[in-house]
């Protein structure tokens, strides 16, 4: 808001200057009224529980006596734990493989779709269904797709070729890669309508103007595309691996984490441990470790990708 | 495709009209022939792209034909060896089944209540606190906005404990005294499950967006007319971002409709359970009688499955519309 010197010398005159101030004032007054239902909830059920589960990872607590001041133990205990780190070793795999791999493959249909042809929408559609719909919803049908038994689709499409039958979701060398492919499945339809709406909002002058010097399809996609799809990679990168790292309903609905800690996310361990163990202290300093890595892997992927949060 | 009106030939002047019309016969027809052969290739690509596109969607939609299929069949196919890909015989009673065995009715009218009351309140409470922050300037402003920020980041796996034990502690509620103990709290109420998600940071930062791009002359005019700082947001301002209003109920829609981890928490009994929860309970009635389970799991998409039909293009434009970036 920087006013230039000739709007100064004219606003300076005593009686705008005292209308402007009443306004703003009012105003202020509103903007406070307006803002504040919201912020007040906000702060009673985000930022006061933020505070608690930090002081709370610092305790003892199992809900029938008070909580007792334990120090770092938790977090000692957290890090002499080998299910808790298989747990955040998952998540980073399913990280590292679900979310690249349904990047590409939604940007590639983000710019098929943008070739305006007919019946647009149904491939939409179909896209999309699996995002719009609820995740247990999904689990139940994965979990009859992925049946180890003959009738589960998978199974039946592997014996058509001929190969023998797999366990899927009941293998511990099969399950988190079954799950990772729900993920990328479920991932796709939200990842390629905003990659949709940012390749329409890019300028369709670039591309003539490309077209008049000669440019390739190609070259046009590397030069111009990709460049414009930057932020929104950002974005969606960030996104995509925030929301990976909250994955509970897939994990509660499909595995239980199992077998044998297979598919375990820190979700799923802080479930675990709070409302089956209630261990709240030690569940706590699990949800403050999900808290500082993704407000690490925030800033991490903000410097790799060079973009510029709004 | 756009062969009508070429800029070149309409400026030709009106006294040679003949001239003009053979010279125009003249470049259609060159035109034609360099477009048919272009235009030949385009064609089959066009056609190997609408191919494509078309195997991509029926894997996407492949699960959800194969749990309606599944949900539709005999109890006796879903055991036999040789399982038909499409059911031998209808078996519509499933579904009558599945209600018998669990009450998705409530479950579905319990969901449909918390979507509703989330909708609603996102709208109020998200669109005044996104206006407020997008075109009016006040003190606290900017704390306020960077606090919305960053509780956008806040996961609510690292909060779902704290929310639990205020949801169990709050005072002189379900028996507890003034210091939250000897009773059991807002837990298994409709208040533990309608009031800790009335409004998420994220709509308010949506609301932000969708404010932040209408005119502001349009809001100073209606205050110099004299209208009032909420007549000025309810009547002019308000009704600008319809699309974006439409956008945040979609979101917030769905997000109380499939909401599953919250309602498992702070619920027990069966009258409060969620179509999500209640589907996955059904889950462990119904064992491996995925016919049954399909048939359950078909009745807690389908009413979501609908409504993104009825709004779809509402919900794509509203993503475009909004600058999502």
């Amino acid at each position: 808001m920087s006013t230039n010197t000739v709007d100064r010398q004219a606003l300076s005159k005593p009686p705008a200057r005292r209308r402007g101030a009443t306004l703003t004032q009012r105003q202020g007054r509103w903007g406070l009224l307006f803002a504040a239902p919201a912020t007040v909830h906000i702060a009673l059920w985000t930022g006061l529980p933020v505070i608690v589960s930090i002081i709370l990872s610092f305790t003892n607590y199992d809900m029938l006596n008070p909580p007792e001041f334990s120090g770092i133990e938790n977090y000692v205990t957290l890090a002499n734990d080998p299910v808790f780190w298989k747990a955040l070793g998952n998540n980073f795999i399913m990280a590292i493989v679900g979310i690249p791999i349904s990047m590409l493959i939604s940007l590639a249909l983000a710019v098929m779709l943008n070739q305006g042809l007919r019946g647009n929408s149904i491939f939409r559609t179909a896209v999309f269904l699996p995002h719009v719909t609820a995740t247990v919803a999904i689990a139940m049908i994965w979990l009859w797709i992925y049946s180890p038994g003959g009738n589960g689709l998978f199974n039946i499409v592997l014996s058509f070729f001929g190969l023998p039958n797999q366990a899927f979701l009941a293998s511990p060398s099969q399950a988190l890669a079954s799950v990772i492919l729900v993920t990328i499945w479920q991932g796709i339809g939200l990842k390629m309508m905003i990659y949709l709406a940012s390749l329409q909002g890019i300028d369709q002058q670039l591309y003539e103007a490309a077209d008049i010097d000669g440019a390739s399809a190609v070259q046009k996609f590397f030069r111009i595309t990709i460049p414009m799809l930057k932020p929104v990679t950002f974005f969606i990168l960030v996104t995509s691996i925030v929301g990976n790292f909250q994955t509970f309903d897939l994990i509660y609905n499909l595995t239980n984490g199992g077998p044998a800690n297979s598919t375990t996310v820190i979700t799923y361990q802080i479930y675990q441990t709070a409302f089956q163990q209630f261990r709240m202290g030690l569940a706590t300093a699990q949800s403050v470790v999900l808290l500082v890595v993704l407000v690490v892997l925030t800033i991490v992927s903000r410097k790799v990708t060079g973009g510029k949060d709004d | 495709m756009t062969d009508t009106a070429f800029p070149g030939t309409i400026d030709a002047p009106a006294g040679t009209e003949q001239q003009s019309a053979e010279l125009k016969a003249d470049r259609r027809q060159a035109r034609r022939a360099k477009q048919a052969s272009a235009s030949k290739q385009r064609r089959i690509s066009r056609f190997a792209l609408a191919i494509f596109l078309i195997v991509v969607s029926v894997v996407m939609a492949m699960p959800f034909v194969w749990m309606f299929l599944t949900s539709v069949r005999s109890s006796t196919e879903i055991y036999s060896a040789d399982m038909p890909l499409w059911p031998s015989e209808w078996h519509w009673e499933n579904f009558t089944v599945a209600l018998e065995r669990a009450p998705f009715g409530i479950y579905a009218r319990n969901s449909f209540i918390i979507a509703a009351v989330h909708t609603v309140s996102n709208l109020v409470l998200g669109s005044m606190a996104g206006y407020a922050l997008a075109k009016i300037r006040f003190r606290g402003a900017t704390p306020i906005f960077g606090f919305i920020l960053a509780s956008m980041m806040i996961p609510f796996y690292a909060i779902v404990i704290p929310e639990f034990l205020m949801i169990r502690f709050v005072p002189f509620a379900g028996g507890n005294d003034l210091f939250g103990q000897g009773g059991t709290g807002w837990y298994d109420t409709w208040w533990a499950l309608l009031i800790p998600a009335l409004v998420s940071p994220f709509n308010i930062f949506l609301f932000r967006q969708f404010f932040i791009s209408t005119p502001t002359e349009l809001m100073e005019a209606a205050r110099i007319d004299g209208a009032s700082e909420v007549r000025t947001f309810v009547q002019i301002m308000a009704p600008l971002i319809r699309p974006g209003m439409l956008t945040v109920a979609l979101l917030a829609f769905e997000a109380g409709w499939n909401n599953f981890l919250w309602p498992l928490l702070v619920t027990s009994s069966t009258n409060l359970r969620t179509i999500q929860l209640g589907l996955s309970v059904f889950r462990q009635e119904a064992g491996t009688e995925f016919n049954l389970l399909m048939a359950g799991t078909t009745m807690a998409a389908v009413p979501m499955i609908v409504m993104f039909f009825f709004f779809q293009k509402q919900f794509v434009n509203g993503f475009v519309g909004s600058g999502i970036k």
